[in-house]
């Protein structure tokens, strides 16, 4: 009797949450793959069922595997050197005795503060091609030849949306790894230090273990913010141009539902989206599985 | 301990009821209220018992002819461009002072999209919207290509209110007869011209006369120009986005056309593209590109745009295709001395040739799913009155009626007489498809401009480009 009572309880109180979930996450998910199956133009009460018409549509049209390199590029990239640049981070200020350490702590995270409209605005100031600061400075090594046209260039824009977002990212994985680089017991390194292990090698044969599991979720999250992030970067930096150079996954998403009136086929373009997150993250999570280590 | 467990049960229900509210589409009031407009309308406050009451009176009044009668709570919406929004409120207090009984819930937002199409995706529509096409949202475009209008025609031959001359008779010529007015070319009038613009191209009339130069009339004396000016460097030409090449595309396009051409080309003719009249127009632009200062493709996003139009002002370029809210949007920039704004019609072709300058007009309609119909013409038919045209005015806001152009004065003249100075208006866009998936007219005609003076695509890959998608676009045609 209390038993079912307690369960009865239990119950009343995840109700709300599991509610939440299914309403705004179950739900719309759910709603998305059936949309991807229609011609719509997203306003009017009459839906077209076509299958897979819009799938097809989209694996024949060059726009889409454009769109489709770029967002694996900055995947690639952004994760790749977010992750380094932040693990040094971390572990110099949590290992090393630095002056100002707090100070830099700070520094590093404000990005991750600020709104991408901010960024975008530092970053179109600094990637100017007359007046900007990049610019500026390159010309004291190659003078004052054709100015580097960084976001209007299609083969640098998509480097120059990267650098942005790099920046973006570092503060908030670095704190992330600093938190569990500080439960790592001082013991460990002492005893590697008498043992005569250098600080490189501590830091490939302690740190890098022991915050392995920390390491592993924020590769999930690496991946599901650079598809985001990069969707608001590119379009408040230069909105998929110069001639859709620019475009990432997201951004030709919106393009189509919301700009050239295929809601249906914009939706195709969210579930292929959808499952490649959701298959990479899998890899991911595959090929990094280690045996945890515990201290 | 009891009490506690039963405190916990009944917050957890009141969460679940929460949510469950939160859920359900909402009642009329509810999405009403979540409106962010009402910050910028100037809604009088209505409660639900008197929109109930006005919406019974609405059903008892029927015939259209009647509509001056008609009473009831008519929502409409409009974009907030660089006129303001306070000329919608007067307008809007206008209409309801001169029709007893009427409320107008206005929504003016410059997201226009962002605050009314949560309500539109729950079946909730405005009366009467004012948006242009050419948005980057679509929301005219979509409408169009959903056939989710109604028929405006009857508007136009309903008399003003308070005035004695129909609203066709009212409207200049050529503002109604276009494809952009008529979209599926049935003759019906879906979409009704509102606030408009001539664009051309955009110079400093401080530096023409400071060196001497005269403002060209064909394309050759263009190029001669753009050699000059190479010579003391400044470049020929700047423009703010790929975007603002549709305005130049079209009346170039005329120009080298004719107009029956031009109307074969707006409906993707088969073939139309390989006639030399066309392959004039891409020459021609493909020179440009190649005269267009080199920085141009870096700027042209909707963040920085801007410091193109900047290099008009700094005299670093000569000429910009622009329409003339850019004075507005460019009056606080700083600039070169003794600079002064001149306006020009495109060149042409050859010598004593057609010379052409884009109409760009802001369009009003109704939606499909309006349900006060008679009173959203009648509303639309309103905003032709004299009285309502001064309002608009004070603001900057031309309408395209009988008489407007001799009430201007100052800088507006001067962009307003470019037709009475010989320049061909131009007024349509490509006629209106289905929905094809991939495909936008921006990115297969507009946004390769930027391509071609990085040098990323030569003028074949555009033009190929061009004729394949215009083939796919030509099957979505709308009949």
């Amino acid at each position: 009797m209390k038993k079912k009572r307690r369960s009865g309880f239990i119950v009343a109180c995840t109700a709300p949450a599991i509610i939440l979930f299914i309403v705004f996450m179950i739900i719309p998910t759910i709603d998305v793959f059936r949309m991807s199956l229609y011609k719509w133009g997203g306003y009017t009460a009459e839906k077209t069922f076509v299958g897979f018409e819009n799938f097809k549509k989209l694996f024949q049209n060059p726009k889409f595997y454009q769109s489709f390199q770029n967002s694996i590029l900055l995947i690639v990239i952004v994760t790749l050197v977010t992750f380094c640049l932040s693990l040094v981070f971390a572990s110099i200020l949590s290992r090393e005795k630095i002056r100002g350490q707090n100070f830099f702590r700070i520094v590093f995270y404000i990005p991750n503060i600020l709104s991408v409209v901010v960024i975008s605005a530092i970053f179109s100031a600094i990637y100017d091609p007359n007046q900007g600061l990049l610019n500026s400075f390159l010309s004291l090594f190659r003078g004052d030849k054709d100015p580097i046209l960084w976001l209007g260039s299609q083969k640098l824009v998509i480097y120059s949306v990267a650098i942005a977002m790099v920046w973006q990212a570092v503060g908030y994985y670095m704190v992330m790894y600093m938190a569990s680089m500080a439960n790592v017991p001082d013991s460990l390194y002492e005893s590697a230090a008498l043992e005569g292990a250098g600080r490189i090698n501590q830091f490939f044969s302690i740190t890098l273990p022991l915050v392995w599991t920390n390491i592993r979720t924020t590769l999930t999250f690496f991946i599901i913010s650079t598809i985001n992030m990069s969707f608001l970067m590119v379009k408040a930096m230069t909105n998929g141009g110069p001639d859709g150079a620019s475009n990432v996954f997201l951004s030709y998403m919106y393009q189509e539902a919301y700009t050239n009136s295929s809601y249906g086929y914009g939706m195709a373009i969210g579930v292929t989206v959808f499952i490649f997150s959701f298959a990479l993250a899998g890899i991911l999570n595959a090929v990094t599985r280690r045996e945890e280590i515990e201290f | 301990m009891k009490m506690k467990k039963v405190l916990c049960i009944l917050m957890a229900a009141a969460m679940v009821l929460g949510t469950a509210a939160c859920g359900s589409s909402g009642g009329d009031s509810s999405t009403a209220d979540s409106t962010p407009a009402e910050d910028t309308a100037d809604s009088t406050e209505d409660d639900g018992a008197a929109q109930e009451e006005a919406e019974s009176q609405e059903e008892d009044s029927s015939a259209s002819d009647e509509a001056a009668t008609a009473t009831g709570t008519l929502k409409v919406a409009a974009v907030e461009t660089a006129y303001g929004a306070d000329m919608w409120t007067d307008v809007c207090a206008a209409f309801e002072a001169s029709h007893e009984g009427v409320t107008i819930e206005l929504t003016v937002d410059k997201k226009l999209e962002d605050v009314i199409t949560p309500e539109m995706k729950s079946g909730v529509y405005p009366d009467v919207i004012l948006r242009a096409v050419g948005a980057e949202s679509g929301l005219t475009e979509t409408f169009v290509k959903d056939n989710n209008l109604v028929d405006l025609t009857d508007v136009l031959s309903m008399t003003v209110p308070g005035e004695s001359t129909t609203v066709g008779d009212k409207i200049l010529p050529g503002f109604v007869e276009n494809s952009i007015c008529n979209p599926y070319g049935d003759g019906k009038t879906y979409l009704m011209p509102m606030f408009y613009g001539p664009c051309g191209l955009f110079y400093d009339q401080g530096l023409f006369k400071a060196k001497g130069w005269d403002v060209p009339e064909t394309w050759d004396e263009m190029w001669e120009l753009g050699d000059k000016a190479k010579a003391e460097g400044i470049a020929l030409f700047t423009y703010p986005t790929a975007g603002y090449f549709d305005a130049f595309f079209y009346a170039l396009l005329h120009e080298s056309m004719g107009n029956d051409k031009f109307q074969e080309a707006l409906r993707y003719g088969e073939g139309i593209w390989d006639t030399p009249e066309a392959q004039t127009v891409f020459d021609i632009i493909e020179k440009l590109a190649s005269y267009t200062e080199s920085t141009t493709p870096a700027n042209a996003n909707d963040n920085d745009f801007q410091k193109n139009q900047q290099l008009i002002l700094d005299d670093k370029a000569l000429f910009m295709p622009n329409g003339n809210w850019v004075i507005g949007e460019m009056a606080e920039a700083p600039r070169a001395e003794g600079f002064e704004w001149g306006f020009t019609a495109l060149p042409a072709v050859s010598a004593g040739g057609e010379r052409a300058s884009y109409s760009f007009f802001e369009q009003v309609w109704m939606p499909a799913g309006a349900e006060n119909q008679d009173l959203g013409k009648e509303f639309i038919a309103f905003l032709y009155s004299d009285a309502a045209a001064e309002i608009f005015a004070g603001s900057g806001a031309i309408q395209p009626i009988q008489g407007m152009t001799d009430k201007l004065d100052g800088d507006n003249k001067l962009y307003y007489s470019i037709y009475d100075n010989g320049a061909v208006a131009v007024m349509d866009a490509f006629a209106a498809t289905e929905a094809v998936e991939g495909i936008t007219t921006r990115a297969t005609f507009f946004d390769p401009v930027n391509s071609l003076v990085t040098g990323d695509k030569t003028k074949e890959d555009w033009v190929n480009q061009i004729k394949a998608d215009s083939d796919a676009l030509r099957a979505a045609l709308k009949e």
